[in-house]
Parts: structure tokens; sequence; C-alpha cells
């Protein structure tokens, strides 16, 4: 039996090596953060507001600061009621929470403070002590009344709307006027929540000899968070030091600071700096982290008899919560992706981003492209069968090719949407089975998305670096501040790494997003990884092995652009000749003569230009990703159960750096998608979340799974590391179309409202109904 | 510290059971733990008084165990639902309870669930209860004398499930001729809890139903019989058209009268397949 | 009071109070920090263990109920630097991404393939029906299954 362990893989790019850091997943040997106990550590709690909507008169704390056992107690009045957010660079007026309110609370869970006490039992005893008064306030819950003029007023903003985006483009009133049909649809898509598996944790501890922080998480962006901390603490940010260790799962829940984080390290300031530990309960995950926008979206939009996309008018109203966090980006991303997918010239939607007395909405994987995902290839469906025209036939003639601008000023390169169309259908049987298993209950539809990687959201850069340091046993230590949350970055960037050093992927030891060791990193999200950090892997790698090859031409008397590093050896390119092995060459430049340090640098920063919100216009990513889903149902017409049969995602990845890394994130995607359709649903009442477990919010279980194939098609993008791109989350963003659309294949309903549940099939066939036995009439 | 202080205690007989049992007063009886242990955590969660004792029946071997005897076949209360799927003892008509045990929660819940937690917890929606009933099956029980006391399960149930004494088994006459379905509709996913469950049994002679038994769970109330809807097939020959004629025939008050009209369509697709099933 | 757990294949005696649950002593008292806890629950699935051959769910346990059973963990698996077979399978068939619910995956697998070294897809999807995973999609985690049983062979 070959073992993994024992297995060598050289030239790993385009590889399924297995995960760098596997076998201690494996054996249960990693420590998370939630796995580590420190000498002295406290349990932290945070106090939270039990009014939706209130004015703070007065908070008594005495009581629980009598308590035995309990170390630190701290609210605004030990802070410098600094405001902070995650849109400073684009939307600085949505910068509106602080990590300890004082004067007023806009939600169910917001902070008041927090409470550090030697364990768990005397924490919770010493919250239940906490005497706040409120003077309530009138609260509201349903956006839509959250914007009528009265409406309880949450922050300063008119009618709570923290953020109009007004995007418009070309003469979207003639062209409808223009088109041969025209139709009008509304949406809605659903609350959902992250659930990681590992629940938000992190463990706080302040130096007080030398005033410095460290910060242990569970985190997708360490220097995101050392940035907020910095500001709201009114510290340098070589003050923090933020570790992220193994995390469980992050899905965009893990991109910000939260409270607790500022809440630890202060704690443990009162606390003469022991370490203090704060980790969410699974109820807590659910009701206080972040939530997925609920969102309406009201589409009108016009076509040519011939399948010509016309105008797309309509509105996007989101749910955003007490406070902004990520929403106005969410929002944008919502509205703007539609210009990567199809070829549009006339385009006129406004977005909303609407504060209510929920629970904050935030990132969460697909950042705004699944509710709008689901909308817009809902609508284009229904578009294509007002004109009678094959929804597949319809895409092909609207998407974006490669190499072209579109009408905001987005400049895709590498685009195998196309392909990814055609192989999608052709693998699924398209032209077979599209409206011809209506006797079954059987359909089949398609939905098509792109994303990007990467979205300028940290100041006006964007930039990633790498450190390779070369031992002189060949030992090739690669440093990077990207944070791998699970999706399995270190592992990807290390093959990078080796790849271009020409060395054995087993020779990397990687370490990573440690914010005083590697090199920044904004982190985990938009897809961004494998393209910037991995091509500031890249420049690293080869920083580094010219730093070799030129010891190597000095002794050898040549040019250093002869020779290059393959499978371990130093070789001259012209006829691949073998002048040393690897370790030889490392043994010379660490020799007598040389005394020559190896440290490769990398950066990279990807050349856009920032999105300018006041128009739409402006190149975000620096390179697109697409594909292409089809989703095969059956309906049970009398239970209105609906059973997934297949989905096929094709995906242009540019390319692969592992493959079955990138099969996991489709398939993980796909099966999020599928819960999001069918029942992932949180649910609120007067602001409190009624189902915060996982027996009554559904995740996916391993019985729930349809058939999964996908294609991964590469089209070598000229600026990615090795041709790849990014695709953490854009497998995710038509599912729920694709399933409504087949699921009007084979009965004939359309659903418009997510989730769709067999009680809302029901409803829908009974609707079709009455309609038919009314037109007989 | 995820649960309020107790005092643990794990008799190793019957008798060292009762004798904690008389002489303890705020206990509560642990088996498989899987309901128990949520409650304790939520009852502390709300700040509410949590028991003082906890009695484990873990190590009480006479509590263990299923046999099949001459015409009975008996479950003896810490026989996890795992142990009735994997018995070769549930042969015949008992079969339907590996049907029913292997439906009920997930893998691990099985593996440590009893049949003794799962009759007496008191939750409306668990399953068990609803076979029982419809299996003619009696539930034993063990005064604090040592006395055993039985009572039909259907009776158990209708009286509240409400003892103070300790369940020790449930034992359930044999039945080979009997025709057995058990239908269930869940809300989303087969690992869901039901929302409605019907067990039905008919002894079906010279193309007629007879001697039927309907014991329904429409998860609000404890699982009970549908005497009208089984007077009704008993009065009826085996016919294709029978399921549809039997909707006219319910004791709709079984039939939790609050529920939407999703859930009401459901009951009677799942009345039906019942049905359908016993006519076979 | 004092009890003796036997795991792995060793006995512990450990202090321990009434309430106190198997998670608990498991992780806070003996360090086997490889068993998880995510939801405290019995929904998710990540605290699985093996007891007497089947796998169940450690915060849904006292451990001073559980006196006398074998208990295996995930540090049990592994001898020395050998992965066992279902561990390479999982780090074979990508079946890892977080790693969170990863332990309890394992041991999930471990009693099925202890009983059924044969098991069919849908025995597979049946077995691990109480461990949630949020990252993989299932997909792989049910090849690395069917791979691992090739493997035990």
């Amino acid at each position: 039996m070959t073992k993994t362990s024992k297995r060598i893989h050289t030239d790993p790019v385009g590889k399924s090596v297995p995960r760098i850091d596997g076998k201690g997943l494996v054996t249960g040997q990693t420590k998370y953060t939630f796995d580590v106990n420190l000498p002295g550590m406290l349990v932290g709690k945070m106090i939270r507001s039990t009014q939706a909507h209130a004015r703070i008169v007065k908070i008594d704390t005495s009581k629980a600061e009598n308590l035995p056992g309990v170390k630190s107690i701290i609210t605004a009045k030990d802070t410098f009621n600094i405001k902070f957010g995650s849109n400073e660079f684009f939307f600085p007026h949505t910068i509106d929470q602080m990590a300890f309110e004082s004067e007023k609370v806009r939600y169910i869970g917001d902070e008041i403070g927090a409470i550090a006490a030697i364990d768990e039992e005397t924490a919770q005893k010493a919250l239940d002590l906490i005497e706040i008064e409120y003077e309530p306030l009138p609260a509201v819950f349903d956006v839509l009344d959250a914007m009528k003029p009265g409406a309880p007023k949450i922050h300063q903003a008119m009618n709570n709307i923290a953020v109009i985006l007004p995007v418009n483009f070309g003469n979207p009133e003639r062209a409808l006027k223009e088109s041969d049909y025209v139709r009008e649809d509304n949406f809605y898509a659903q609350v959902a929540a992250h659930t990681c598996m590992e629940p938000h944790v992190c463990i706080g501890q302040w130096e007080t000899f030398s005033n410095k922080i460290t910060l242990w998480m569970s985190t997708q962006a360490p220097f995101k968070v050392r940035e907020a901390l910095a500001k709201t603490l009114k510290m340098g940010l070589n003050d923090i030091r933020v570790i992220k260790l193994a995390s469980g799962g992050g899905f965009g829940g893990k991109l910000e600071m939260l409270p607790m984080d500022f809440a630890a390290c202060l704690l443990s300031k009162k606390a003469n700096g022991l370490p203090v530990k704060i980790c969410y309960t699974r109820e807590e995950e659910f009701a206080f982290s972040r939530r997925k926008h609920a969102m309406h979206y009201k589409l009108k939009s016009g076509v040519k008899k011939d399948g010509t996309l016309m105008a797309i008018t309509g509105e996007v109203i989101a749910d955003g919560g007490a406070y902004c966090s990520y929403g106005p980006t969410v929002l944008a991303a919502a509205m703007m992706r539609i210009f990567m997918v199809y070829k549009i010239k006339h385009f006129r939607v406004n977005g909303y981003r609407v504060y209510t007395n929920n629970p904050i909405s935030g990132a969460i994987r697909g950042f705004g492209g699944v509710q709008s995902g689901f909308s817009v290839e809902s609508h284009m469906d229904l578009l294509a069968q007002g004109i009678g025209m094959d929804p597949v036939e319809f895409r092909l003639k609207n998407i974006t090719e490669p190499n072209m601008v579109t009408v905001n000023k987005m400049l895709i390169s590498s685009n195998g949407l196309k392909e990814c169309i055609e192989k999608a259908t052709e693998a699924c049987d398209w032209k077979k089975k599209i409206g011809q298993q209506k006797d079954i209950c059987r359909g089949i539809g398609i939905g098509i998305a792109a994303d990007v990687m990467g979205s300028k959201m940290y100041k006006s850069h964007e930039s990633a670096g790498s450190i390779v340091k070369i031992e002189e046993d060949g030992s090739v230590y690669f440093f990077t501040g990207a944070a791998d949350t699970g999706q399995g970055s270190n592992t990807a960037l290390s093959q990078i790494v080796a790849q271009e050093l020409g060395v054995k992927y087993e020779r990397i030891k990687c370490t990573a997003a440690d914010t005083e060791i590697t090199p920044f990193d904004t982190g985990s999200f938009a897809s961004r990884v494998t393209f910037i950090s991995g091509n500031a892997s890249l420049n690293g790698a080869k920083d580094a092995k010219r730093q070799i090859l030129t010891v190597v031409a000095k002794e050898h008397k040549c040019e250093i652009d002869d020779l290059d590093i393959k499978a371990e050896k130093v070789i001259k390119k012209e006829d691949e000749s073998v002048i040393m092995t690897f370790d030889e060459a490392l043994e010379l430049c660490y020799s007598f003569n040389y005394g020559e340090q190896i440290i490769g640098r990398g950066s990279f920063n990807p050349t856009t230009t920032p999105i300018d919100f006041r128009t739409g216009e402006g190149n975000v990513s620096g390179s697109y990703s697409f594909e292409a889903q089809i989703a095969e149902v059956e309906v049970n017409k009398e239970t209105g159960k609906i059973t997934l049969l297949k989905l096929w995602d094709a995906h242009d990845v540019g390319k692969a750096i592992n493959p079955q890394s990138v099969e996991g994130q489709i398939e993980g995607s796909l099966i999020m998608g599928v819960g999001y359709t069918f029942f992932e649903d949180l649910k609120f009442k007067n602001g409190r979340v009624v189902n915060p477990n996982f027996a009554n919010y559904r995740i996916p279980r391993s019985v729930d799974l349809p058939e999964m194939k996908t294609i991964l098609i590469e089209t070598n993008d000229p600026k990615g590391p090795f041709g790849a791109k990014g695709m953490g989350e854009a497998a995710l963003l038509p599912t729920a179309a694709a399933i409504a659309n087949a699921i009007e294949d084979a009965i004939g309903v359309r659903i418009k409202n997510l989730p769709i549940t067999p009680a809302r099939i029901l409803k829908a066939l009974n609707e079709q109904k009455t309609l038919k036995k009314g037109n007989e009439k | 510290m995820q649960l309020k202080p107790f005092t643990f205690h794990s008799p190793q007989s019957l008798n060292e059971v009762l004798d904690l049992v008389n002489k303890l007063q705020d206990k509560k009886i642990l088996a498989g733990g899987t309901f128990l242990l949520n409650n304790l955590r939520l009852l502390k969660k709300r700040g509410i008084k949590t028991p003082q004792n906890i009695i484990s029946l873990r190590k009480v071997e006479k509590l263990h165990g299923i046999s099949l005897e001459k015409n009975k076949l008996i479950i003896k209360a810490m026989t996890t639902l795992c142990e009735l799927c994997e018995s070769p003892d549930l042969k015949h008509n008992f079969q339907i309870l590996k049907i029913v045990a292997k439906g009920i929660a997930t893998t691990p819940i099985r593996n440590m669930a009893t049949i003794g937690g799962n009759l007496t917890c008191r939750y409306a929606w668990t399953e068990m209860p609803t076979v029982m009933i419809a299996l003619e099956a009696t539930m034993h029980f063990i005064d604090e004398t040592g006395k055993e006391e039985s009572i039909l399960a259907e009776q158990f149930f209708k009286n509240g499930a409400k003892s103070n004494k300790l369940f020790s088994h449930v034992s359930i006459p044999l039945q080979k001729q009997a025709n057995l379905t058990y239908q269930r509709i869940s809300k989303q996913s087969p690992v869901d809890i039901p929302l409605l469950a019907i067990c039905a049994k008919s002894q079906n002679a010279s193309k007629h139903f007879s001697l039927t038994r309907i014991a329904v769970n429409s998860g609000v109330n404890f699982a009970q019989r549908d005497f009208i809807l089984e007077e009704f097939l008993n009065k009826s020959k085996l016919s294709k058209s029978i399921d549809e004629e039997a909707l006219n025939h319910l004791d709709n008050k079984i039939y939790d009268a609050r529920s939407d009209e999703y859930k009401q369509h459901m009951f009677k697709i799942c009345i039906k397949n019942a049905i359908r099933e016993l006519a076979l | 009071m004092k009890i003796t757990l036997h795991i792995n294949k060793k006995n512990y005696e450990v202090e321990c109070a009434g309430h106190e649950t198997l998670i608990e002593v498991l992780r806070d008292t003996l360090g086997f920090t490889g068993t998880k806890n995510s939801c405290n629950e019995g929904e998710c699935g990540s605290c699985t263990i093996i007891v007497n051959g089947k796998s169940v769910l450690s915060c849904m346990m006292l451990a001073c109920d559980c006196e006398g059973l074998e208990i295996t963990t995930i540090e049990g698996l592994a001898q020395e630097d050998e992965l066992h077979p279902i561990q390479e399978s999982f780090l074979d068939k990508g079946a890892v991404q977080c790693g969170f619910c990863t332990p309890g995956m394992v041991m999930a697998t471990k009693a099925l393939l202890d009983k059924n070294p044969k098991p069919n897809k849908n025995d597979i999807e049946s077995a691990l029906d109480g461990n949630l995973c949020r990252c993989t999609g299932y997909k792989k985690i049910i090849e690395a299954v069917e791979d691992a049983s090739k493997k035990i062979e």
C-alpha cells in the first residue's frame, strides 16, 4: 500500500496533492483556537441588549463586580467610543458601529459590554447580575416598512436608507420601448446563516508591561482585524499581533472584527494581562454573528424577438439589520455581477441598503450574488420563455466574451462562459431533456454566473505578499498572509511555490496569517486568494530561485538566465543538462565562499480600478471566473416534494492548481446552494431569531445529496498564477435559479420566493389549476 | 460546565434502583440520555431548577435485552433503537419496529436512544408510541415495592403518559396474520421529526378489512387511535378507491386542527398511503 | 467522584463531578481535544466517538456513566506516525477542508466499517447522517469511506 504521507510530488501544480495540513486534521492533533487553553485563561462573555430598539438609561455593573471570580467588566466608558465598519474606503458614512453602545441599542444582541471571570459559570452568573435600564423605542423589522416616511429612525439616515446605489447606463426607457417583449418580476431571497462548524472564538491577551496585544482567533482576515483593533483601541498596528490558528470554516462570517475580539483584548487589560477567551455558543452563532441579507428584487427587462437582451431595469432592497457591516458592498456586488455575465448596454437598477432592528446582515459566501443569481437567472428564463426561445440559446446569445470591456468598464480577459454552457448542456443531454419530461414531472434548468477575484475592499490597495526562505538543508519555509479557513489555500499556495522553485511539494513548510511574522494580506474573501496571494507567492518563489541561481551561475561562470531549477535539479536551459541537485545548490549558497542567505520576497497588487459607486463604473477585479450550472429535478405533484436528481457544474477556473481542492470548493458551494434553495431560512419574530439551532435551522446532511458532476474548464488566464483564477464562491450563485428553472420545466409553475418548499410548490400548483379553470370559462 | 450540579447514581441492580427511587426526593432517571441531557441544558439556560439526583439505568442488566417468547416479544427499557434495528428476534409483525426505529433521528442518536426513553419521555412527537398502540403492546412498570404493573400502551398514552413508576419493558403480542404499515411525513428530510405518523394494522380476510387498528400521531397530542376510521374500514371491502373514501371517515380532532393547509393536505396523503398499503 | 475511564485501550483515573459530560472530561480534563463540539445538543456530530463499537455523541453522555465502557476517540486511531487507513483515505480523497467535523466523520466511518466492511452508498450516507459538514458537500467524504472500505478489505 502506498502511503499518502510517503508519496513525493514534483511539479505539483495541476496535481491533487494531499493537504499540507492534512495529517494534523485527520488525527485531531491540529489545535484550533477553540481547543487552546492558556495558563490563567479567563472566560469572557458579552453583555447584550435584550431590546430591539431602546435608549440606554442606566448600566449598573456593581453587583456583578462584587461577585467572587469576576476579573473584569467593561462597558463603553472603558472605550474611546470609536466607530468601526467594513467599507470605510468607499462609504465612510457607513462606519456606524461601536464595540459597545452606551446611548442606544438597535437590535436584540447589540453589545453593551463584556465580562471576564474565572470560569463559564461565574461569567454567566455575573451576566445575570448586570442591570440595564432601557427606555424602549418603537422598532421596525420589515425592510419595506423601514423605508416608509415616519418609520422609527434607527440611525441618522433618511428613511433608514444607509446607502442608495443608482446604477445607470445607456437609455433603458428607449431600449424597453424598442423591445419586442417586456416583462416584470418580483423575487425574494431569504436570510441564511454561515454555520461554520467552529463557532466564532478568540483569545485576547494584553501584555501590561509592554502594552502589546496578542489575539489568537478563528478568522478570514487577521490584518483587517488588526486594523480595526488599532483604530478602536487607539493603538499602533505594531502594538497588535493577530494570529490565525487552524480555523473551522469562515464563509464570510469571520471576515470582520466583531465586538467580541475588541472585548477579549480590553478585558485582558483590565484583568492585569490574563488571557481572555470568548467563544460563541451555537445559539449566539445563529443569533448574534452576521447573517445573509434578505433581498427583494424587482426586475423589468426587454428583449427582441431574436433574443437580444435590450435593457434591464429594476430595484434591489436589502434588509441590512442594525448596522452596515459589509452591507453597502454586498449590495453593490449583488447589482454589478450582471455586467460580468451579460452583454448589456441599457441598464438602470437602484439599490437600497436599509437599516432595520434585526441582527446585522453582512458578508456571506456569494456576497450578494446568491440573491441576485436567483433573481436574475430566474428572470432570464422567463424572458426566454416569453419569446419562445430555449433558455440556453438565449444565454449564448447574450453572454460576455473573452477580451471585452463591459458597459461599466470591467476588463474581461479570459472568459470560458460559452464553453461552460456548451460543456454543461452537452453533459446533461440538454436538447433531449428540455421540455421533454413533463409527463414524468421531470425538468431541467440552467443558471449561469461569474465572479470576481478580489475587490479592493481594504483601503485602496489589495496587495498580498510572500516570503520564501530556504535554509542550508534545502528546507523551504514559505510565509503568506493569506488565511486558510479550510478552503486549502496553504496547500495551493505551497504548490505554486514548489512548482516555481522546481522542487517537490513536500519540501514546503507553510506559515500563514500571523500579522507579526507573515507578509500583509487583506484576507480570504471575494475568491481572491489563489489569484492575488497566488501571484504574490509565485513572485516570492521566483525571487528565491533567482538568488539561488545567482550563486550557481557565479560558481559555474555562466549567466543566470541560462539556468533553471526543475524536478529538484539545477539545469542548463538549453540542453536540460544537470549541473547539481537542489540540495547541493543550497549547500553551495550557504558555503564558506558564498554564505548567501536565500530569502525571496514577493508582492502582488492587481491592476484594477475601484468601482465608482456614484456611477457603477470600474474594474473591480484583475480577472473574472465563469460557470454554468444545470439542475435536473423531479417533482411529486401530490406532495410538492422536489427530488434534486443531479447538478452539473462547468466552471472556468483558469487552471486548477489542485483539481481535487477545486472540486471540493465547487461541491461544497453546490450543497450550500441546495440548502439555501430548499430549507435554510433564518427566521425572526420582532427582531429575535426563532430557530437558532441545527434542529430548526436545517443545513444539508449526507442524506440530502443530489448526484453532482463538476467539469473544470481551463482557460489559462494570462494574469493568473500558472493561469489560475479564483473560484471559491461562484458555484453557489446560480444553484437556486437552476433549480427553480428546472421546476418550471417539470411542472409549469414558477417559484419566485425562496426557499422552495413543498408547501410553496403545492400552492403554486393550486393557483395554476385555478388559473386554467378561469381561462377555460 | 454544561449542566447544573447533581449527584450521579449508578445502581447495579433493580433493587438498588428501587432503593434509590424510594430514598431520593428530587431525582430523574437517565436511560440513553438523548432527551434528558438536552432537557437539563435547556432548564439551566432558562435558569430553572434541575434535579438534584440522576439515576442511571445503564448498569442494570435486567433492563437490557430483547427476547422472543412463545407468543410475544419482550423489549426491555434500556434497549437502544439501534439494537432494535439489528435484532434477529424482530420477525413477523415485529419487523415494523425495525422500520420505525431506522427512521428515527440520526445514526449516533439511534445508537444511544432507548425504547424506554422514547416511550416515556412525554414528547408528543416520538415515534414508538404510535407503533406500540397499533401492535396492541403492553407497557410494564415496577412500583416502589418491586411489584410489576402493566397497562396497555393505548391506555397509557390516553392517560397522558404519566407514571411515577419505573418503566421496565414492553411486551407485544405476536400476530402473524396481521397486515401492517407505518407511514410518516417529515418537514424536510427523513432525519427531521415527523409532522404526522400513522401505524395501521388489519387482518384482511376474504377481501375485507378486519380487526383494523389505526394509531395516529400528529405531533401535537400523544399518539391515539382513530376509532371512526377503524370502524369504517372494518365495514369495508378491499378496493382501489377505499383510500379516497376513507378520508370522509376520520376523527378530525386527532389531526391537529390548527395546522396549515399544507399540513392538512399531507395528513390526507399519509392516511391514503397507509390505507392503500393495508389493502394490499 | 473518582472514576476510571477506559479510553483508547488505556485506563485513566479521573476526578469528576456527576454532572460533567463526557465531552467536557475528554477535552478539558484529559486534553483529548481532537474530539470537537459544535452545538452541544446532539445535532452536529462533531463530538462523535466510539463506545463499545457504536458511534455515539459525547456531548450527550455523562462521564460518570461511562465507567466500564470501551471508549475510542480520534486520538486512538493512528499508530505512532502511521495513519489509520480511514484517515489515509480522507486525505487521499480530499474529504477534509476545515477539518473541524473530520474527527467525528472519521469515527462515524470507523464504527460503520467495523460492523459493515462493505457498505453501499446508502449505508454510508445513513451512517454519516448525524455528522454535519459545511465545507465539502459530503461527496468526497463518501468517496473516502468507499476508498477506506476497499483498503481495509
